[in-house]
Parts: structure tokens; C-alpha cells; sequence
């Protein structure tokens, strides 16, 4: 590993070594315990047994966040004053070069801009070259900021008014093309508190964790079987657990997080001569694509269900599990 | 240096020149930024988000994305059995041939003849060669007959012209 022509102090050298040695060792121990193992002498057994671990792969299955989220306050009035400031620094709008002198769009226009003294359908009635020019921070309790009432003003400009000349004794008859709206962004399933709906909480990341019996939450987990990988492991676990009406992927092999539970007395085993201390943990990252759990089929005898944001597991979960997953979910 | 000293001497009164050097501040003209609108974009799947354009059209509604695209949507039920016409060429095609060419019907006769197939024995390749034979056959005999009717034709068009020149 070392070259000796490598010119390294005694005391840095000593450091590499241990830290190597370390790494090795956390490798290879919760791979497979053999009765080689050098692990500290269990409490409850003789010296001669060997401590091993349960290996389990728990999978979280995760849907990412489908909207970007809400802006705070702070950010709207900020975006505000920074389109208001572009609307006196930029070049001005070149109206002939769009819109053909005398045409159905000029005339639209012409009328559309009169009412809002700017080519620009967001920023409120704002005129930046005029004596008010430098009024143009947000003023207290202005809904001109808010991202929703943006929307709404550029979809009013979108309509078409379509005239109808010829309707004897009303003259004019003006009839406005309605554009369609864009869907709102709590959606019913936020509404009506459906936690098995994949359609909610479009703004944050949702985890499938499932009821393993009198209350018990926690991520889908299975032990690892014989000659298993983490990955394969954690592929059968979603198929086992929710069935193949989902379309996932897992992310990798490697795994994100892990925990260690530990009995509370080993479990001898005296034919081996092993004593089983516990259970590690290895949480699998992956994701939904399409689909919907099932839990019909499934093999480890869950009872329930549940798409859940990171808030909403902390408080579903025991805090120990809390603990040992909480820095694996993102934010949001 | 021998070129210049003259000229400045002639040019400046030499008593009012700043000893020290002195670096006025170059003009650097406005970056031309266009005048740029808020757009709401709705993508084929209703999904919307707001861009910066220099189109002055309030809203772009999207017909062909990544939402309505087969390659984008593998596990997408809905788009398995789309049929992309927007040219209009199918529609002429059927408009001018009908519908017996269509995918669908063709499979449908396929398993027709798979289940005669069935009912008969294993003679069915060589029944369909058969049929492609005659066919085949049938359209040689018709354009051999289309053939003669020239030949015949052309005699006959001789014939006039050798008469006229015999006379």
C-alpha cells in the first residue's frame, strides 16, 4: 500500500495504518461473522462463541416531490422588485416588430396596455418610465407578489375576445374564449387526508412505510437470504412487500443508511457455537415510477400501509427507528 | 521618439500638462439586454410552470413533450395504442384504400387462418404459397394478355401504314 521511498512522518504513517486496518475491518465484519471473527466475547455466552448479526435490507421506497415548493414571502416581494427593476433597465418592448400596425392584435394591444401602462402582465399596474417610477417595492397587503395571482393575470391576457356583429337589437355582443386553468396544487387527496394516495403532498418527497402489527411502523425489510446481494435483496423485498403493480427502481447498490438492534439477551446457538447478538439494518434507496402498493399478497404479514412525508414519519415512528433514519431523508 | 517631439511641441502649451500619469475611465456601453415577458407554459399533461421569453403570447400550450411521448413513458398504459396522425397521411390512406389495411385486422386474420390452419392439419405454408402462386400467376396472364392487346395493336397500326405506302 505504501511505498518506502514516500517521504511520511512516523506519527502519520501510524495514523494511515490503523484507519486502513479499521476500514478492512468494517468491511468484512458484517458481511458474513465467521467463527474467525475477533469480536469482542459476548456478555451472556462463554468465551468460545462468536457474535453474528441478522442481515436485513430494508427498502425506502420513495416518490419524489412533484411541484417545486411554495415561495416565502421574502422571495415573492424580492422577484417582485427585480422584475419591476428589469422593466426600467431593459431595452423597451419593440411593439411593431409582433404585432403588424392596424391588425386585430395591434388593436388588442393597444387596449390591453393602456389599462396597465406595461408590456408586462405580472408585475401589477406599474409604469417604469414614468414620475412614479421609483415606487416599485411591494406594498403592504398587495397580492401583486403571489405566484397563483401572476398566473391568473397572464391567463386573463391569454383570452380572446370574439366579436359577433350581426345580433339585431343588441348590437355588439362580446363573448371572452375562457383558457383553461391550471390544476391547483393541493389536490384532493390533501384534502381529505388520504395517506394511501400517491397523488398528495405534491411538494415533498413520500415514503411507503408499512404496519407490521399493533402499531409497529417501519420501512419494508426482509432478511437477507443466502448468496444475496443488498440490491436484489431490496428488489424482491418491493415486490414481496407491495406487489408488481409498481414500477420501481433501486437506486443503487450500495446501501444509504443502516442500524444496529440489539436483543436484549443473545440468542445461543450452541451446534455453531455462535451467539446472535442482533440485527443490522441496510436501507436500500428507490424509487416509484408508476404504480400502487398492494399488500395483498404479501409475505412478512404486514397489516397496513402508508405513503408518508418525513414529518409525518416522525411521528409514526418509535424514536429509536427515528433516530437511525432521520438523516437519511432529505428535507423535502 | 524623434517624430513625435515636434509635434507635440507644436500642439500644447507645455506649462498646463499633469506631470503624473492619469488613466481616465473607458466608457462601456449598456449591454443590450431584449425587453423579456413572463410566459405560462402548459405541457401536454397539464403540468404548468412560468418562464422569461421575449414572446409577447401570455400562455404556450404544448401539443408534443416529454409527457405524451411514448419514449419518456414506458409504463404509460394510455400511450401503448396511440396512433400518431397529425399530417393526416393515415386518414388519406384509408379515405383512398379503407381500413382493410389496418393493424389490428390484420391480426384478426391471421388468427382466422391460424385456426383453419388448425382444422385442416399442417398444409397451411403450403396453401398460402399456393394462393401467393396464383396470384402471382394470375397478374403475369393478365399482363401478358395487356401485352398482346399492344402487339396486336402495333400490327395493326403497321399493317395501316405499310397499306399507305403501298397505295
Amino acid at each position: 500500500m505504501l511505498r518506502p521511498s514516500t517521504p511520511i512522518c512516523r506519527t502519520c504513517l501510524h495514523q494511515i495504518r490503523t484507519a486502513s486496518s479499521a476500514a478492512a475491518s468494517v468491511e468484512t465484519a458484517p458481511i458474513e461473522p465467521s467463527p474467525t471473527n475477533r469480536a469482542p466475547p459476548p456478555l451472556t455466552a462463554s468465551q468460545s462463541h462468536s457474535i453474528t448479526y441478522k442481515l436485513k435490507a430494508a427498502v425506502l421506497l420513495s416518490r419524489p416531490p412533484l411541484l417545486t415548493r411554495d415561495l416565502t414571502p421574502f422571495e415573492k416581494s424580492y422577484f417582485l422588485y427585480q422584475r419591476r427593476l428589469n422593466e426600467r433597465l431593459a431595452l423597451p418592448f419593440t411593439r411593431y416588430f409582433y404585432y403588424q400596425r392596424g391588425t386585430p392584435g395591434d388593436i388588442d394591444w393597444k387596449r390591453k396596455i393602456k389599462e396597465r401602462k406595461t408590456p408586462a402582465r405580472d408585475i401589477g399596474v406599474y409604469n417604469a418610465y414614468g414620475v412614479e417610477g421609483w415606487n416599485d417595492e411591494l406594498l403592504v397587503g398587495d397580492s401583486v407578489s403571489e405566484p397563483e395571482e401572476q398566473v391568473e393575470r397572464l391567463l386573463i391576457d391569454a383570452e380572446v375576445e370574439v366579436k359577433e356583429r350581426d345580433v339585431p337589437g343588441e348590437g355588439k355582443v362580446v363573448k371572452k374564449e375562457e383558457v383553461e386553468r391550471p390544476l391547483p396544487r393541493v389536490t384532493e387527496a390533501d384534502q381529505a387526508g388520504d395517506t394511501k394516495s400517491l397523488n398528495r403532498a405534491l411538494q415533498k418527497t413520500l415514503y411507503l412505510i408499512v404496519n407490521r402489527g399493533k402499531g409497529r411502523w417501519g420501512f419494508p425489510s426482509a432478511e437477507l437470504a443466502r448468496q444475496e446481494s443488498l440490491h436484489t435483496s431490496a428488489e424482491r423485498t418491493i415486490v414481496q412487500t407491495g406487489g408488481v403493480n409498481m414500477n420501481t427502481w433501486v437506486v443503487g447498490n450500495i446501501p444509504i443508511g443502516h442500524q444496529v438492534c440489539n436483543y436484549s439477551q443473545g440468542i445461543v446457538n450452541e451446534e455453531k457455537g455462535t451467539v446472535l447478538r442482533g440485527e443490522k439494518i441496510f436501507f436500500m434507496k428507490a424509487r416509484i415510477l408508476a404504480g400502487q402498493a398492494n399488500l395483498k399478497d404479501n409475505q412478512f404479514g404486514l397489516e397496513d400501509f402508508q405513503w408518508l412525508t418525513k414529518e409525518e414519519i416522525q411521528k409514526a415512528f418509535d424514536p429509536r427507528n427515528w433516530n437511525a433514519v432521520k438523516n437519511i431523508l432529505p428535507e423535502r | 521618439m524623434s517624430l513625435s517631439t515636434p509635434l507635440r511641441r507644436a500642439c500644447l502649451p507645455s506649462s498646463s500638462i499633469p506631470q503624473t500619469q492619469c488613466r481616465h475611465a473607458t466608457l462601456i456601453r449598456r449591454p443590450k439586454r431584449p425587453y423579456t415577458f413572463t410566459q405560462l407554459v402548459t405541457l401536454s399533461d397539464g403540468s404548468t410552470y412560468t418562464h422569461r421569453t421575449t414572446s409577447p403570447a401570455p400562455v404556450y400550450v404544448s401539443t408534443k413533450d416529454t409527457r405524451n411521448t411514448l419514449l419518456w413513458n414506458p409504463s404509460s398504459q394510455k400511450m401503448l395504442n396511440i396512433e400518431a396522425d397529425e399530417a393526416g397521411k393515415l386518414r388519406a390512406f384509408r379515405e383512398k384504400f379503407g381500413r382493410g389495411w389496418d393493424a389490428a385486422r390484420m391480426e384478426e386474420k391471421d388468427e382466422e387462418d391460424g385456426m383453419e390452419g388448425g382444422a385442416e392439419g399442417g398444409r397451411e405454408p403450403e396453401e398460402k404459397e399456393d394462393n401467393l402462386m396464383d396470384l402471382i400467376s394470375g397478374y403475369g396472364l393478365e399482363a401478358e394478355a395487356k401485352g398482346e392487346a399492344k402487339g396486336v395493336r402495333q400490327e395493326k397500326e403497321k399493317s395501316g401504314k405499310r397499306k399507305g405506302g403501298q397505295r
